[in-house]
């Protein structure tokens, strides 16, 4: 928007609670994203009660703090020790570890942060630029645009996550279905509670993502052989890059900022993709292609750059119009509807305070987490020692106080039981658990958008395309689904004929 | 991977939209201009059983040599190999059933004596050796929890007849 909002966004986040809850939210998010067995998504949803106690604004600033903490976290332990501690630091552990064992590791571990930062604070700007005119436009969106924007959110999803279409969109079908648990959103008829009066409320999403991603989590790690790790041992002096490297790395680091914050715009697990993506930019683009493997800083420098600024990217549809398309800020949306908080077009006009202040809070949070990392990194990164059988019971206590803690009802305690259950299946079999999640917050917007464009076109099916803003959404919904299998086709048709001429 | 595996978890995820969709039946749909409850479960259920039907049609119809070399795999283990190769799943089934014991004690003996038995246990569990870590871990957890929790937040846990 304009300077004014720049300012009074600093302003909330300099308040003391606000500041506070920034900083703890950053040390919590470092230390989840170094940690393994607790992701962000889990670390989020077991502190929701916790920042009820704290009021809306900090509340989330916490909540955000954490999102972009676990960011810098999980970048240490990939570089120290090639283990990435969220799937968005897998790229990571290419280069970065590589570089590590060349005696580089502080100047890799300086550049992964100094990029984060940059790249962080960029997301920001823009961020701030593009809620607020995708939210006033947003205000044009009635529940058929609602519904088309959700299915294309599904079908993306759908494209970009794990390795099997079919499964994600099973994954998601499910999460559709559980959601449907409870009294449904427009009539009020009671569905699929079996009698229970602790599942008229629907299916708690707090028990069900820190099932999926705490308690399976910790039994995957339970069912896999301990391996001592190998930590290499960073100097505070190693830590400043030269003035080579640096060099070096300017250009991966603004390429990897843009292409991470657009990423972050798509539906999907944008940090994972923008990493990826920019993995695979920088070493097409590279002078140095050679080293690539061997430990290239361009392969530390983009990455992670790209993810953190896709975090970012990945606030715009959920603030502005409500919609997460990733388990973290669905975690993040769940959080803000505890608050009384509902995220959407209207957010910037009836709650500036909140709108501004979480704005602002990252940025005070990406300048806490750089001054944060680069001095405590040798700390963080000597967490990772700690020996799971230590670890394990505490995440699992954790766990079960968010799930109890978001009702006060046991019964969400054994839903979370039977979500880590399931998750632990699910990973064996191949499905993963992030679209579950994110059909079980986007179920009740898809079915209350659908009914209610039926209701308002009197049953007439065009009604889901009668305006130009759904028309081209479906459109788009059509390319989406389609593309995936004509690129497949053509592919096959082209390795085919190389073989028929052979023969 | 085997297909055997592939094709299971098809077959679950078929035999659980069934369920659904006939659960579903009981919810009336009403007319289109105004749909009832039960219409938007009936459109993702089905589509849940439409893919998870897809993905087995694919499965079985996979190139037969490939799929006979994966059943070789799996089907010739005796049990001994069988056993050897998922040696790993003891451990999180115990661990399921410590956690089940542990959620039942919640509501008769209150949540933090189970707790303070649950930690011992299951870093017990997991292979921690001796007893005092274990205890003081626990004893320390439980600390931090009551402080943070009770003290602060004013959550209220399940209370037993003890504590």
């Amino acid at each position: 928007m304009d300077g004014q909002g720049i300012l009074s966004s600093l302003l909330i986040a300099f308040q003391p609670v606000n500041f506070l809850a920034c900083f703890i939210g950053a040390v919590i998010g470092t230390l989840v994203g170094v940690l393994p067995g607790l992701g962000p998504a889990a670390a989020m949803a077991l502190v929701i009660p916790m920042t009820l106690k704290l009021g809306p604004t900090a509340g989330l600033i916490m909540l955000a703090g954490i999102y972009y903490g676990s960011m810098y976290g999980g970048s240490t332990t990939s570089i120290l020790v090639n283990v990435p501690g969220e799937p968005a630091s897998v790229v990571t552990t290419l280069e970065g570890y590589a570089m590590a064992r060349k005696g580089r590791a502080g100047a890799a571990l300086a550049i992964a942060a100094i990029g984060s930062f940059v790249a962080g604070t960029f997301s920001v700007i823009a961020l701030q630029f593009f809620a607020p005119v995708l939210a006033r436009s947003a205000l044009a969106f009635g529940p058929a645009e609602y519904f088309a924007l959700t299915v294309l959110g599904v079908i993306l999803l759908s494209n970009l996550t794990g390795k099997s279409r079919a499964k994600s969109l099973i994954m998601i079908m499910v999460g559709l279905m559980l959601s449907t648990v409870g009294f449904d959103p427009v009539g009020g008829v009671e569905r699929f509670s079996f009698g229970l009066e602790s599942a008229q409320g629907g299916i708690s999403f707090i028990a069900v993502t820190t099932g999926l991603f705490g308690v399976a989590e910790v039994f995957s790690i339970i069912a896999a052989k301990e391996e001592p790790l190998d930590l290499l041992p960073v100097r505070f002096r190693e830590l400043y890059p030269s003035r080579k490297e640096i060099k070096r790395s300017v250009a991966p680091i603004a390429r990897g900022s843009v292409l991470g914050f657009l990423i972050g715009l798509l539906p999907g697990p944008a940090a994972t993709m923008a990493a990826f993506a920019s993995y695979g930019m920088e070493r097409r683009l590279s002078k140095h292609r050679n080293e690539f493997g061997q430990g290239a800083i361009e392969g530390v420098a983009g990455p992670e750059s790209a993810n953190n600024a896709a975090a970012g990217g990945a606030m715009i549809p959920l603030l502005s119009l409500g919609l997460p398309f990733t388990p973290t800020t669905a975690v993040l949306l769940g959080g803000m509807l505890l608050h009384g908080i509902t995220p959407g077009p209207l957010l910037l006009r009836d709650r500036p305070d909140v709108f501004w202040g979480v704005i602002g809070s990252f940025y005070l949070g990406n300048m806490m987490l750089l001054i944060l990392n680069l001095p405590l990194v040798g700390f963080f990164a000597k967490i990772v020692r700690i020996a799971p059988r230590y670890l394990m019971p505490v995440v699992l206590v954790l766990c079960v106080i968010g799930a109890y803690g978001d009702n006060g009802n046991l019964f969400d305690v054994w839903v979370m039981l039977g979500a880590g259950i399931v998750g632990y299946i699910m990973r064996k079999y191949n499905y993963e658990p992030a679209p579950l999640v994110v059909g079980l917050v986007l179920g009740p917007v898809m079915e209350r958008s659908l009914r209610q464009t039926l209701i308002i076109s009197r049953g007439n099916m065009s009604g889901l395309w009668d305006s130009p803003i759904c028309l081209a959404l479906w459109l788009i919904i059509l390319l989406t689904a389609i593309l995936p299998f004509m690129i497949g086709y053509l592919r096959s048709k082209a390795t085919a004929r190389p073989r028929k001429s052979n023969s | 991977m085997a297909s055997r595996k592939e094709i299971e978890s098809s077959l679950v995820l078929l035999l659980f939209g069934a369920i659904f969709l006939l659960y579903d039946l009981k919810y009336p749909l009403d007319q289109r201009a105004n749909p009832g409850p039960g219409v938007f479960p009936l459109i993702v259920g089905a589509a849940l059983v439409i893919l998870a039907a897809w993905l087995l049609a694919q499965d079985a119809r996979k190139p037969k040599a490939q799929a006979a070399k994966e059943n070789d795999e799996g089907t010739k283990k005796s049990l001994r190999p069988f056993l050897q190769s998922n040696r790993g799943e003891a451990k999180p089934l115990l661990m399921i059933a410590v956690f089940i014991v542990y959620l039942l004690m919640v509501r008769w003996v209150g949540f933090f004596i189970s707790t303070f038995l649950f930690v011992i246990f299951s870093s017990k569990l997991m292979g921690a050796k001796g007893w005092r870590k274990p205890v003081a871990l626990s004893a320390g957890i439980n600390l931090f929890c009551y402080f943070l929790f009770v003290a602060w937040i004013k959550l209220s846990f399940p209370r037993g007849f003890l504590f």
